[in-house]
């Protein structure tokens, strides 16, 4: 083998080296990139736990981790969507406030939502496992888990 | 606000897109080398006149991302140069016959001409990703677009030049182009726009066919419209690939927008449909199936340009035979016909061997990511889908002509993105990564504070009232 023939292996190993060593770093910097997306996300301060929901949006028995502002409703909008023929486009909206949560209605003519069987006039306080009734479909308040 | 301004317009370092720059750099140098050597004989750097021009034009568009003090993705403009480089590197090494360009009044050969159209693309890249502040604009024009969509096919059907039997090109003066190609972006950016208008609507299912969840009519009919002109046209004009690339992206941005698989099942059916009835029907469909099926019923005849196609993935094997080292010419026929724009994936795979071919099917998987990255934390609906739309046209593409190369799928003409020779397939392809660009910077987007307000009183508006924009639409 002359040295005409080992140079050209060599460049040809090199460039196939530099597109694969590309490759390496750009996937790492991706990796990174999803890593730190998923540290940033904020931490969930609380759980709903989907107790009866018969047209299956949400699922019953699903968990969702929810944020200091949750919006319920109809809309695919909400940050929990909801469907009933009684859930209004944008029916509620979950807060949580100064260490107390807070659920307020904002559908205007709906059959109200309620908190442990009792109506929710205009706002009510929540507490963690408390039930929250909108339509036929039912969730319970749960603190969050420990790694959020 | 304004100390915030200040930071932003300072120039900022981009020291990922650097390091990724200099490593394409180093690989383009090598491949060059390597190539130019194979070819002579020798050791030689050959003429490296349009390697260095490609790789300072990069070096350019970074400066000038850096002084712009935008916060733009830094992985896209180095994975486009290299695909960009690699286009050069087998373009250059053709026969430069396959394409005489009329510049003034010097005539460019193949690897020449596509080194002025990767400038030309690269420049649009550069301005777009730099100018594009607000995409508000994209999205108050939406009718405007479908029309000048409908109105670039007709212009072509009307005024076309027709070549092999399909009208693709259009010529006016001394310039000619593919308007199919920039009628994709123009189709993606309608879609957007109307799917993020009336996305509550087509989510919620009013229509209901046995299991077949269905949106309310009145909603979807102008989108089946739409649809159905662009397709048919293009089916009149004998665009396969332009026609399966806009349905499936189609399909993709309406699932997308409202999560529904049923729609998916449906459209796909739809699709399935229309190549059995094309496939009995229309000739120029069953010749391409029936290659696919077993091309070497004809292997001289139509099937010759995939068995050929064949042919150069199996010299080139694992390792390929060599930059400059493979067969692209017959006597003074190419080996494979247009291997220079759809069969470009083939050349490729005969000189770097599936150690190549791997490495460029990873670049097309990064764009993926990156662009379907800048969708999941875009600011609105209109964003997402526009940045997944944008994503999905470049990136179906790709997959589409690689598949059709390696036998996969039935061929349909369509260009390998950034590699493929072609002045609209190359410029097209540098507007959406520019708009991509744009997009990914999540500071700009916020924008002056008069304007974002308008903006989100606006948005504000649109998702209260979902009705009166359908109705209105």
């Amino acid at each position: 083998m002359d040295a005409f023939t080992v140079v050209l292996w060599i460049l040809r190993l090199g460039f196939v080296l530099c597109l694969y060593l590309f490759l390496f770093m750009v996937v790492r910097s991706l990796w990174r990139d999803l890593r730190s997306a998923v540290a940033d996300a904020a931490p969930s301060v609380g759980r709903l736990i989907v107790v009866t929901s018969p047209l299956g949006q949400p699922a019953s028995g699903s968990s969702i981790p929810i944020d200091a502002v949750t919006s319920l409703g109809g809309d695919v909008n909400n940050t929990v969507v909801v469907e009933d023929p009684a859930v209004a486009a944008e029916h509620g909206l979950l807060s949580y406030r100064g260490h107390a949560w807070y659920l307020e209605e904002r559908a205007e003519g709906m059959r109200p939502m309620s908190v442990n069987g009792a109506p929710v006039d205009g706002g009510a306080a929540v507490r963690f496992g408390d039930e929250i009734a909108l339509g036929r479909v039912r969730l319970r308040l749960e603190r969050p888990l420990a790694d959020g | 606000m304004r100390l915030r301004a200040r930071v932003s317009m300072r120039p900022a370092g981009r020291p990922l897109e650097t390091r990724l720059l200099v490593i394409v750099t180093v690989a383009l140098a090598l491949g060059w080398v390597g190539m130019a050597s194979t070819l002579a004989g020798r050791f030689t750097t050959g003429d490296p006149l349009p390697i260095v021009c490609w790789v300072l034009a990069l070096g350019g568009t970074h400066l000038a991302f850096m002084v712009s003090g935008r916060s733009l993705d830094q992985v896209l403009l180095p994975t486009v140069g290299l695909l960009g480089g690699l286009s050069l590197l087998i373009l250059e090494r053709m026969p430069q016959g396959f394409v005489q360009q009329r510049l003034g009044d010097r005539v460019l050969g193949l690897g020449d001409s596509q080194l002025l159209w990767l400038l030309l693309g690269l420049g649009v890249l550069a301005v777009v990703a730099i100018s594009v502040r607000g995409v508000r604009w994209f999205r108050e024009y939406r009718y405007t677009w479908a029309a000048l969509g409908i109105l670039l096919l007709a212009a072509v059907f009307v005024l076309g030049d027709e070549v092999n039997g399909a009208r693709l090109s259009i010529r006016l003066g001394p310039i000619s182009g593919q308007p199919s190609e920039l009628l994709k972006v123009i189709l993606v950016v309608f879609l957007a726009a109307y799917l993020a208008d009336n996305r509550p609507l087509l989510a919620r299912a009013s229509l209901r066919i046995g299991p077949l969840a269905l949106p309310p009519l009145p909603y979807l009919l102008p989108m089946l419209a739409m649809w159905g002109i662009a397709v048919g046209l293009i089916i009149v004009q004998r665009d396969l690939g332009a026609a399966f690339l806009l349905f499936s992206v189609f399909l993709a941005l309406l699932y997308i927008a409202t999560r529904r698989a049923s729609y998916v099942v449906l459209g796909a059916g739809l699709a399935i449909l229309a190549g059995v009835v094309l496939y009995r029907t229309v000739g120029h469909v069953a010749t391409r199936i029936d290659v696919w099926l077993d091309p070497w019923v004809d292997p001289s005849g139509a099937g010759y340009q995939v068995v050929r196609a064949l042919y150069a993935f199996a010299r080139g094997g694992v390792v390929g035979t060599g930059l400059g080292a493979g067969l692209p010419q017959v006597g003074s026929a190419p080996a494979i016909p247009l291997m220079h724009s759809d069969f470009v994936f083939a050349a490729l795979g005969e000189e770097l061997g599936l150690l190549g071919v791997v490495a460029i099917v990873g670049c097309y998987l990064v764009i993926a990511e990156r662009g379907l990255r800048v969708a999941a934390r875009a600011p609105d609906d209109f964003q997402a889908l526009l940045a997944a739309g944008l994503t999905l046209v470049v990136v179906i593409q790709a997959g589409l002509i690689m598949a059709a190369n390696l036998r996969l799928v039935p061929l349909t003409g369509v260009t390998l993105p950034f590699v493929s020779y072609g002045g609209s397939s190359v410029i097209t392809n540098g507007l959406v990564v520019g708009l991509l660009l744009a997009l990914s910077d999540r500071r700009a987007i916020r924008g002056a504070p008069a304007r974002s307000s308008r903006v989100s009183r606006s948005v504000e508006r649109q998702e209260r009232d979902p009705a009166v924009e359908g109705a209105a639409a």
